[in-house]
């Protein structure tokens, strides 16, 4: 009766926990209907003790004809019970569902298929959990079905699952078990015993209450030591994993020219925060966001984009203004602003680059930054931005349709460095680039059109879900499913833009973020990528193929001289006001739209060096069974070096020449060699009879305590049926430790090795040979020796919290 | 302390001297080994024998067989009701040609002393038995007369008959050393004594195989047996065991200890080793400790006798056990 009831609040808690997902709680209420009619029938179940096998399958139909009344009520009949027209109309609403789900990203509108779909899960869930908890009495399994149910939204929803989540679902697993508990103790009491008294005198009487306190301490004891030390173990998806492994320090080949072999792993190292936390804040001299730079990509080969960066010393910010921004020609109308930028103190791991406005003319920065001349990057290879503050001073271009239209073409050094493209492109995207291009007359109209292509005419749809980032997958991304995030749009932009003959890199930063009270936040879900185009006068500009606002990248703005009006109407209109009209529109959307966190795909926008991961996944597996079946050695391996190092001992002490005894006794040896020879000899009688207990423990042989060397080596001889000659051996054996214990001196050892190896044979061929094979692989000694550890262990434990920190109390006054 | 080469040869002839005995017993007495060994075991170890079974199984036979095949005075006495200890001891009589006290000393006088029937007699009688059982001497009107070495009483007593009996009290229990049950021999034996018997009493042929001088010098041999340190443990342990559990009122006394490692040395030696191994002490608890132990209510409860739990303790205390390096 309390079991039924306590699964189905269970699942209902760990149901709530589904509410990040959904828009709108209208789903909750079905999903309560489907816990209460399962909880109905289980407790029913219970109250008229159903036969325990019956009542799962009842709850599945209850389940279903719930689902149908709610569901496709109007084509059941009566309103319940399921028809042919119902249950396809259940079907196609399913089909719905699942292509919703894929559709939409979380929260997802609770429309019907979602619902059906949920409820459908959550019924399941409550079925198990019912049949575990109260048919099966499996109470600690309802963990199983409870954490499915609650890793889905751990999976899916990018915000961590909140505090009182957890703290309600666990209440609810918590009270299953406590349930449980209630039942089981009202109908009988039964003691949990760990440990036998080992004294055989006067055993103790166990079943006291400070035994039962004792074996209770000592089972949440370990059980707490093995949660935290094992998942401390397990190797880890987390980023940084307890032991990880540093990265490149990003030293240069020394001199003035300092190339960086792997700045996108840190990056990825801060875009894979979990939480949407606050990587930088800003407040500008005007009111404008600002796209804010870390790299500029320039190298394609076909397959992904890299990056080289030089910075020489002569150049350092601390010496004076930034070189000059490549291309923009001094009579071009800037806007002269400032940023003041606060790195926040939160990123993991060096921040080598800075996040700067594009372009900057003059930084004041504590510390040794570099810029690079041609890409106005800056970095430093010692010291890093994180919890930075400074100041950057940007002569942001203002360029006219006009002046862009008539933008001569680039000089070849430009030309020779951003126009390189593979030679084996596909020509249907070389084919696509022309075609998409082919009403622009000018280079600047051509760019206006291929950004439109991406964001309107082309049909491209702003997903995370993009698989396999390699050369064909360019094609992929451009001819067939058009489907993908910044990363893609960023970079087959360059791409055909490189084809039109249009030089192009690819940035990868941060937005402009949102504004919150006069001050910007940079977000790590603000982390973009984007083109940049060059126009010979003008410089490099920035250009925005992804889709912006609620069904893309949130914070993103489209830039002003790249919108289509400007070319076309507004052609002389100076364009004084950048990107301001277009943020305010763009920002509210950012909370209802679709946030996700950004990583910049290493295989696409990376550079090579971070494709290192490739490891197919069939080695890993191999690895992975090769690296259980060496743990599972393990016991094997240590019985193995145990028993090697005592036959070296008793080996060692055979080939040692036994003094006769009266030899031993008139030759006026010095004492010392004697005793060290003789304990030698008894180390190894010991270390022979050691390993024969452990040979017999090892077979599955008992062996009393209370048997003498003489007497066991009676029964082994009849039990076992041995030979003449084996019999004779294991005789040798109890005699020569009988000796070595009992007698004055321990006197000839005989063969022990060779008697030891003869019993050794005698006693296997009396087991099986599954016996054997365990023996040889995970050998009883062995463990009962672990074991034994454990006890002590645990005796440890017992002793720490049996120590009195007290005071005697002194009353004498 | 002794060194080993020189116990080795008497242990040699400790062996040899011993199996003498044993064939002349034997030769008496058929199918016997274990009871024959175990009352040379206690005649090495200086200590006394308490024969129990029913009447007819040989006790009597024993003793005499064990007293004639040593060239030694025995003595034979029938505990009666009526017999007073100074029929035991001996008396002063007035002598009128001396006109002194003169003592005449009694059947305990003797190296082997075999009484018979010893619960008949009455508990005043039984004590006098104490003295020299336990210090070798007599003290008569206020003399002490040492008694001979070696010394050994060799009482039997019959358990059937329990009218006009006065058992044994636990004191005097405690000074023997072992007692054991003769039993029925076995049909083949019983077959073989019909033949033997028939004719005349193979007692009358025992020829003495030993002399008193001979067995003291065994009696020496055996006090020479190495009894290690873990040895002395195990029998502590033993007999602590029957001290602590509930299943006895009586445990074993600090005096059985001593008989019962002694016991072990004899039994060592006539093994022909010269040192003790818990097979020995297991051997013997049975017969050295289990007349002296009570059972407790419960045990008395559950019909569970001394001799079982005994055994089951021997089965229970761990034997020394060696140390891996």
């Amino acid at each position: 009766m309390r079991l039924p009831l306590a699964s189905g609040a269970a699942t209902g808690a760990v149901a709530i926990a589904l509410y990040p997902l959904f828009e709108g709680g209208a789903w909750f209420w079905t999903c309560l209907g489907v816990i209460l009619v399962v909880t109905g029938i289980g407790v029913l179940g219970s109250r008229y003790t159903l036969p325990d096998w019956l009542v799962p399958p009842a709850q599945l139909v209850a389940v279903w004809i719930y689902l149908t009344a709610v569901f496709t009520g109007d084509k059941a009949w009566i309103g319940l019970v399921p028809t042919k027209e119902s249950v396809l109309g259940l079907a196609k609403l399913l089909g719905t569902g699942f292509a919703d789900i894929q559709r939409f990203a979380a929260p997802v509108p609770s429309d019907t298929g979602i619902t059906l779909l949920t409820c459908g899960g959550v019924g399941l869930i409550a079925v198990l959990v019912d049949l575990l908890a109260s048919r099966l009495r499996r109470a600690a399994l309802t963990g199983l079905p409870l954490l499915a149910l609650f890793t889905v939204p751990a999976a899916v929803a990018s915000e961590p699952i909140a505090g009182p989540m957890f703290v309600i679902a666990a209440l609810g697993y918590l009270g299953v078990l406590a349930a449980d508990g209630r039942e089981r103790i009202t109908h009988w009491g039964r003691a949990v015993l760990v440990r036998r008294a080992p004294s055989f005198v006067a055993p103790r009487p166990a079943s006291d209450a400070g035994a039962l306190r004792l074996s209770g301490k000592r089972i949440g004891f370990a059980a707490i030591v093995l949660a935290i030390l094992l998942p401390a173990l397990l190797p880890t998806l987390e980023p940084n994993p307890l032991f990880g492994f540093g990265v490149g320090n990003g030293k240069g080949k020394g001199g003035s020219s300092i190339s960086i072999p792997n700045p996108i792993v840190n990056l990825r190292g801060q875009l894979s925060l979990p939480t949407n936390s606050t990587v930088l804040t800003y407040t500008g001299s005007d009111s404008f966001p600002r796209y804010l730079r870390l790299y500029s990509l320039d190298i394609f080969d076909g397959e992904q984009w890299t990056m080289t960066a030089r910075g020489r010393s002569e150049d350092r910010v601390s010496e004076g203004p930034m070189p000059a921004a490549p291309g923009q020609n001094m009579s071009l109308p800037v806007t002269e602003a400032t940023t003041k930028i606060q790195v926040s103190e939160q990123i993991r791991g060096p921040l080598e680059f800075l996040p700067l406005p594009y372009p900057a003319s003059r930084i004041r920065i504590e510390g040794d930054w570099r810029p690079d001349r041609d890409t106005l990057m800056v970095f430093s290879t010692q010291d890093s931005a994180v919890g930075l503050a400074y100041e950057v001073t940007t002569r942001e271009p203002q360029p006219t349709a006009e002046t862009l239209k008539a933008a001569p073409p680039a000089p070849p050094e430009i030309n020779e460095r951003y126009l390189q493209l593979p030679e084996n492109l596909p020509s249907e995207i070389r084919d696509l680039a022309r075609q998409v291009t082919q009403r622009g007359s000018s280079r600047y109209e051509q760019a206006i059109q291929l950004q439109e292509f991406f964001t309107k005419e082309g049909g491209f749809t702003y997903s995370l879900a993009t698989q396999g980032h390699n050369g064909p997958a360019l094609t992929e991304f451009l001819i067939r499913s058009r489907t993908g995030y910044c990363e893609q749009f960023a970079a087959s932009m360059a791409v055909l833009a490189r084809i039109l003959g249009i030089p192009a890199r690819v940035a990868i930063g941060y937005t402009g973020g949102s504004n919150a009270s006069g001050e910007w936040k940079v977000r790590t879900h603000d982390s973009h990528a984007w083109p940049e185009l060059y126009f010979e006068g003008t410089g490099w500009l920035r250009f925005e193929p992804t889709p912006t606002g609620g069904a893309g990248q949130g914070s993103a703005t489209v830039p002003i001289y790249t919108r289509p009006e400007v070319v076309t109407t507004g052609g002389d209109e100076p364009a004084a006001t950048p990107t301001s009209n277009s943020t305010g529109a763009d920002l509210p959307n950012q909370s209802a739209g679709n946030r996700r966190d950004l990583m910049p795909d290493r295989d696409f926008g990376g550079v090579p060096v971070a494709v290192d991961e490739g490891v197919p996944v069939a080695l890993r597996i191999g690895v992975g069974v090769v690296v259980v079946l060496l743990i599972a050695l393990i016991p094997g391996l240590l019985r193995w070096e145990l028993r090697a190092r005592r036959r070296r001992s008793y080996a060692r002490a055979a080939e040692d020449p036994a003094p006769l005894p009266h030899e031993e006794a008139v030759t006026p040896e010095p004492t010392g060699i004697v005793a060290a020879r003789t304990d030698r000899r008894e180390s190894a009688v010991a270390a022979a009879w050691a390993e024969l207990d452990d040979a017999l423990c090892d077979y599955g042989m008992s062996r009393q305590p209370s048997e003498s060397p003489r007497a066991l080596a009676r029964r082994l001889a009849e039990q076992y049926a041995f030979d003449e000659e084996a019999s004779a051996a294991m005789a040798r054996i109890a005699t020569a430790v009988e000796r070595m214990l009992f007698a004055r001196t321990p006197g000839d050892l005989g063969s022990l090795p060779g008697d030891l190896r003869r019993v050794r044979r005698a006693l296997a061929a009396a087991v099986t040979r599954g016996r054997r094979i365990r023996a040889a692989l995970l050998p009883p000694s062995t463990l009962l020796r672990a074991r034994r550890l454990g006890t002590r262990m645990l005796d440890g434990f017992d002793r720490l919290e049996n120590l009195r920190l007290r005071r005697p109390a002194r009353r004498d006054v | 302390m002794a060194v080993t080469h020189d116990v080795s040869p008497r242990l040699d002839d400790l062996v040899v001297t011993a199996h003498r005995i044993r064939q002349a017993i034997e030769s008496v007495i058929e199918g016997k080994g274990d009871v024959i060994r175990l009352t040379l075991t206690v005649l090495l170890a200086e200590g006394h024998l308490l024969i129990e079974d029913v009447p007819g199984v040989g006790k009597t036979m024993l003793a005499k067989a064990l007293a004639r095949s040593i060239d030694c005075p025995v003595r034979r006495i029938q505990f009666t009701p009526d017999l007073l200890p100074s029929d035991i001891t001996g008396v002063s009589a007035y002598n009128q040609q001396t006109r002194e006290f003169e003592f005449k000393p009694g059947p305990v006088f003797a190296n082997i002393v075999v009484g018979d029937e010893i619960n008949r007699a009455s508990p005043k009688t039984q004590s006098a038995l104490l003295e020299c059982m336990e210090e070798h001497q007599v003290t008569v009107d206020g003399t002490t007369y040492r008694l001979d070495s070696p010394f050994m009483v060799i009482a039997t007593q019959n358990p059937i008959e329990m009218e006009g009996t006065y058992p044994l009290p636990e004191a005097q229990r405690d000074r023997f050393t072992a007692r054991i049950a003769m039993g029925y021999p076995e049909p083949s034996a019983e077959l073989e004594m019909l033949d033997v018997h028939g004719a005349a009493s193979p007692l009358d042929k025992l020829e003495p195989v030993a002399t008193t001088a001979e067995v003291q010098a065994l009696i020496e041999a055996v006090r020479a047996v190495y009894v290690s340190q873990s040895i002395k443990k195990y029998a502590i342990d033993l007999v602590t065991a029957t001290r602590q559990t509930p299943e006895l009122r009586l445990g074993a006394s600090p005096r059985s200890t001593l008989q019962l490692v002694r016991a072990a040395r004899a039994h060592a030696a006539l093994a022909g080793r010269d040192y003790v191994i818990p097979d020995d002490l297991q051997d013997l608890c049975l017969p050295v400790l289990a007349h002296r132990l009570l059972p407790s209510v419960e045990a008395q409860g559950q019909r569970r006798m001394p001799e079982q739990v005994m055994a089951d303790l021997v089965r229970r205390v761990p034997v020394p056990e060696a140390q891996a390096k």
